[in-house]
């Protein structure tokens, strides 16, 4: 940000510039946030709309007739939302803990000094080269790996598969989430008589939280949200995931399309999103290594 | 408890050409407390690393109570390091991170509650066993880290600079107070430091190292007294010792050595437990006088030969003591070891060395009676007391005996 006038120098000058750059802080924040978060609040709104006011141009009066029936709707209906919405946590939130513990042991692996092997920059290389692959591209030699492995229209073969395209990025964070923490920490714990693992997850794991909280949500969101491949790997309705059942919804499979529920649907996909960050955030406070090394 | 005993161990590390530590061989016995001490990069971090097993030993072989541990890894040793970040867990409070060792250990839980809670009230931490380490000050998280290492009753302790990020004066009442818990704990200690004057008042023995070598290892006045060479001479002893090229000349039975221009006479005692002196007769050598071993004045006892005369540069009265600088008529003495020792103490000190150097500058420090009277300016006689001198050789900077 560019300073809006030169300084007069002394306490004074410097309080104006703060309260100047507080004010365009300020502002700016509240511009980009009602940006984002409009899209969001309308979104909400009209999935409180009957379908017949969701379609026609927005007025005063549709606020007037506001119900649940959108959601009683999918809730209750033949639709069964809730069912896809349990398809779904168990999905990613699957995804989520198995890309988590294995990018965290790769991490350690990769990521401290005294496990280097020769040729471990070129497996880290390597691993992240596939971050270089958009899976579309490789989406029927999955389908015959996973037909060969008898995983498809299987939760566990999605899994695996979301888990594979996570682990790049989770395997980045997380060496380089161990590459930060101080090696003397470590070292300590052998001393006082710590296993390899056992130093990991009384030790290591407090400190590397955020990276792993960070893998964690962005493994999450990609399988919460991910459709082609759930869309190729699953063929029982029952077993989809929600963007798959919410897409039948929008298509007609299960009816005429239906506005307010796809909306109200979608305002349901949103929710777990929002509260896994939320549930995670807390992780991201800094100075968790505060005090622990150094004078 | 136990002894630890190093033998011929040398390390290189991956990729370096040198060796951290060469040939290093030390007896460490049950009890003792052990300094190396040496400039910063010298290896002592290595060689008590690799006594903890953080570290392979490249060659060579290294006991703790008497069992050869070369491959047992640092679990399996029963040490406790002390690291010179402390190393404290930063998420585990005060009684947890002390409590950690003796878990792992399966020490029962009753037990363990005591002796933490012991260990914490004979540091003075009983108040804080439940704080987190970053909310304990500089001195504090050294404590628990001390606590950390106390309660687990090893075999040894090993410490890595434990007291170099405390303040200076802290540092000296901890100096004290580690010194002191030592000996009443007495359990075998490997403390590293780069300060010769933490080294001297706390070690029962010193182990100087330069350059990953072993130049002399005993107990702190041997190596005040008798440095076997130039190195542990000028790097023990503060201020430093004062350093002069000299030649000797034989007079009959007598060895006079020529200090810029002032001939001293060697003291027969001195010459009788140096009989290599003889051979330098008409050499070369260099002359080492601590500043403690002048007296201003001469005593009319004194015989001749034992005084120099001198031009008083500046007096630093000190209260228990005044080191009186004075310019000697000869060039300064800058040696491999005197510019390494010069660079470690930071870089105001290696160019006022360089300075020195051109300038051709000798400058002596003699430490006098805080009770005489001496001024800027004056000339005063100075007596030397002979039989405390050291002689080098030019060449190899080995003690001449
Ligand atoms: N992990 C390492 N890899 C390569 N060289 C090292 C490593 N650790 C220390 N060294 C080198 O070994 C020498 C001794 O280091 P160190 O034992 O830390 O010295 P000190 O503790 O006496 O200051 C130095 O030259 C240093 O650069
Ligand atoms: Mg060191």
């Amino acid at each position: 940000m560019t300073s809006v006038a030169a300084p007069a120098g002394g306490a004074q000058g410097k309080q104006a510039r703060s309260r100047s750059s507080t004010i365009i802080y300020v502002s700016t924040g509240t511009v980009l946030s009602i940006l984002f978060l409009l899209p969001l609040v309308w979104a909400v709104l009209r999935s409180f709309m009957q379908p017949s006011d969701i379609t026609a141009a927005p007025s005063a009066r549709a606020f007037g007739h506001l119900t649940v029936a959108n959601y009683s709707g999918l809730i209750t209906g033949s639709i069964h939302i809730l069912r896809y919405v349990g398809n779904s946590v168990l999905v990613a939130g699957g995804t989520a803990v198995l890309t988590a513990v294995l990018a965290t042991l790769a991490g350690y692996g990769l990521g401290r000094t005294r496990f280097r092997f020769r040729g471990s920059n070129v497996v880290f290389a390597l691993i992240l080269v596939t971050l270089m692959v958009p899976f579309q591209a490789i989406l029927t030699p999955l389908f015959l790996e996973l037909s060969f492995l008898h995983l498809l229209d299987n939760w566990l073969g999605l899994i695996l598969f979301y888990s594979t395209f996570n682990l790049p990025f989770g395997v980045f964070v997380m060496r380089n989430s161990f590459m930060a923490a101080p090696s003397e920490l470590e070292e300590a714990a052998y001393c006082e008589g710590a296993k390899v693992l056992t130093t990991l997850r009384t030790v290591l794991l407090p400190l590397v939280m955020p990276g792993v909280a960070t893998t964690m949500l962005y493994a999450f969101l990609f399988a919460w949200t991910e459709f082609l491949g759930a869309l190729t790997f699953i063929t029982s309705i029952n077993r989809l995931t929600l963007p798959v059942a919410l897409l039948n919804v929008e298509t007609g499979t299960f009816g005429q399309v239906n506005y307010g529920f796809l909306i109200a649907g979608a305002v349901i996909a949103m929710v777990p999103c929002a509260v896994l960050y939320v549930a995670l955030q807390r992780f991201y406070v800094t100075g968790i290594t505060a005090g622990g090394v150094k004078g | 408890m136990a002894d630890i005993e190093l033998s011929h161990v040398d390390k290189v590390y991956e990729g370096a050409e040198a060796p951290a530590v060469r040939d290093l061989s030390l007896k460490i016995a049950d009890g003792e407390f052990m300094v190396l001490v040496g400039p910063s990069g010298c290896g002592k971090t290595t060689a008590l690393r690799m006594v903890a097993g953080l570290e392979d030993i490249t060659e060579g072989e290294l006991r703790i109570g008497g069992r050869v541990v070369n491959d047992v890894p640092p679990q399996g040793r029963n040490i406790s390091f002390v690291f010179q970040n402390y190393a404290l867990f930063p998420h585990m409070t005060v009684y947890d991170n002390m409590a950690f060792g003796l878990k792992l250990a399966k020490v029962d839980k009753a037990t363990r509650d005591k002796r933490v809670r012991e260990t914490a009230r004979m540091l003075g931490l009983d108040e804080y066993l439940n704080r987190k380490p970053r909310a304990l000050s500089g001195g504090q998280r050294q404590r628990v880290a001390m606590g950390r290492a106390i309660v687990r009753e090893p075999q040894a302790y090993l410490m890595d600079e434990p007291l170099s990020n405390l303040d200076a004066k802290l540092r000296v009442s901890m100096r004290a107070e580690l010194a002191r818990l030592q000996r009443d704990l007495n359990v075998t200690t490997i403390y590293v430091t780069h300060d010769q004057t933490e080294a001297m008042t706390m070690g029962d023995r010193i182990a100087i190292i330069r350059r990953g070598q072993l130049q002399q290892a005993g107990a702190p006045t041997e190596l005040f007294y008798k440095p076997k060479n130039l190195f542990v001479a000028e790097f023990i002893g503060s201020p430093s010792i004062n350093l002069v090229e000299s030649s000797l000349r034989a007079d009959g039975d007598s060895l006079y050595a020529d200090v810029a221009g002032q001939p001293l006479l060697i003291d027969p005692e001195a010459l009788s437990e140096r009989p290599a002196l003889r051979g330098y007769a008409g050499k070369r050598l260099i002359i080492g006088i601590r500043p403690q071993d002048f007296e201003v004045g001469v005593a009319g006892t004194r015989r001749r030969g034992c005084q120099v005369e001198a031009k008083v540069e500046l007096v630093e009265a000190l209260g228990t003591e005044t080191n009186v600088h004075f310019c000697v008529n000869a060039p300064p003495v800058i040696t491999d070891e005197v510019l390494e020792l010069a660079a470690d103490l930071g870089k105001d000190e290696a160019t006022r060395v360089e300075r020195k150097a051109r300038a051709g500058r000798n400058e002596f420090i003699a430490r006098v009676d805080p009770k005489t009277q001496v001024r800027n300016g004056d000339t005063i006689t100075l007596a030397v007391d002979t039989a405390q001198m050291h002689f080098f050789d030019p060449e190899t900077g080995q003690a001449i005996r």
